[in-house]
């Protein structure tokens, strides 16, 4: 400390330190935050299920979503990423999943849903050279299906998380067309 | 800045950051805004530096008490060494350096 340049040292380094502490200490308190959202997936309309030449199932949904995602940010909240997708269980491949709508949440205030939206849950089928697998890309017929909602939680300091919300119970069309 | 200052100003540095630093925390988590917490220990940060780096008076309070220059009268060890191995070898040698 007996110079002017040794002491810029020392403060710089231990500020930098403390602040690392310091943002440390603020993404523990997040384990203190109970969060409290409200989730609302409905289907108003669900489209013919088409069946595609290579294979694929198509089917359209319209979809009402909303949400109030307010209680899920805390001030060391950066930012939500919501989708919303389509879920079921197949014996062949066990979980399968669909994302129907995603969003960018930035600021608390804009964390309220409310929207109708159209998508398309497109079944893809796996091609190995020139033969698909049998059971994929025709298996959306009759199928019962989750609606659930995700939220990815970025933090601004601290562990990226993401929590969900299900809605079960719905049901698409047996047969094609 | 003597020996004194440099323990004080070493002392005041680590007292004025983590007091910042618990100040800009309990400031920003009661409200609600990480961005508040950032400016006020930004603020603290440089508040220590205009503390404790600057060579203030209070740092030189208890002065150093330098050693009188006695030593300076007598040529160095090496110099003596040099006028000896000059002596035994006669004009020939030269001085190393």
């Amino acid at each position: 400390m007996y110079s002017w340049i040794l002491r810029v040292n020392t403060v710089l380094t231990l500020s930098v330190t403390v602040l690392a502490a310091l943002c440390a200490v603020a993404s523990m308190t997040d384990g203190l935050h109970r969060p409290s959202p409200a989730v609302e997936l409905k289907v108003l309309n669900v489209g013919p299920l088409e069946r595609l030449r290579n294979g694929d199932d198509r089917i359209a949904l319209t979809l009402s979503i909303k949400a109030d995602l307010e209680s899920v940010f805390t001030w060391n909240t950066k930012q939500l990423f919501v989708f919303v997708a389509a879920e079921y269980w197949s014996p062949e491949e066990g979980f399968n999943q669909i994302s129907l709508w995603d969003t960018i949440i930035e600021k608390k205030e804009n964390a309220k849903i409310d929207q109708q939206i159209k998508s398309k849950m497109l079944r893809k089928a796996t091609r190995v050279g020139y033969f698909t697998y049998p059971f994929q890309g025709k298996d959306l017929r009759g199928r019962d299906f989750n609606l659930t909602m995700y939220w990815n939680v970025m933090p601004i300091s601290g562990a990226f998380f993401t929590d969900k919300a299900v809605v079960p119970g719905f049901q698409l069309p047996i047969s094609y067309n | 800045m003597d020996w004194e200052g440099q323990k004080l100003a070493e002392q005041l540095m680590q007292y004025f950051l983590l007091g910042s630093a618990l100040l800009a925390f309990l400031t920003g988590y009661f409200t609600s805004s990480y961005r508040t917490m950032l400016y006020i220990y930004l603020a603290g940060v440089v508040l220590t530096f205009l503390v404790a780096v600057p060579n203030w008076p209070c740092y030189n309070r208890h002065k150093f008490t330098w050693l009188e220059p006695e030593y300076a009268d007598k040529p160095s060890q090496r110099v003596i060494a040099r006028q000896q191995a000059a002596g035994k070898k006669g004009t020939k040698s030269q001085a190393k350096r």
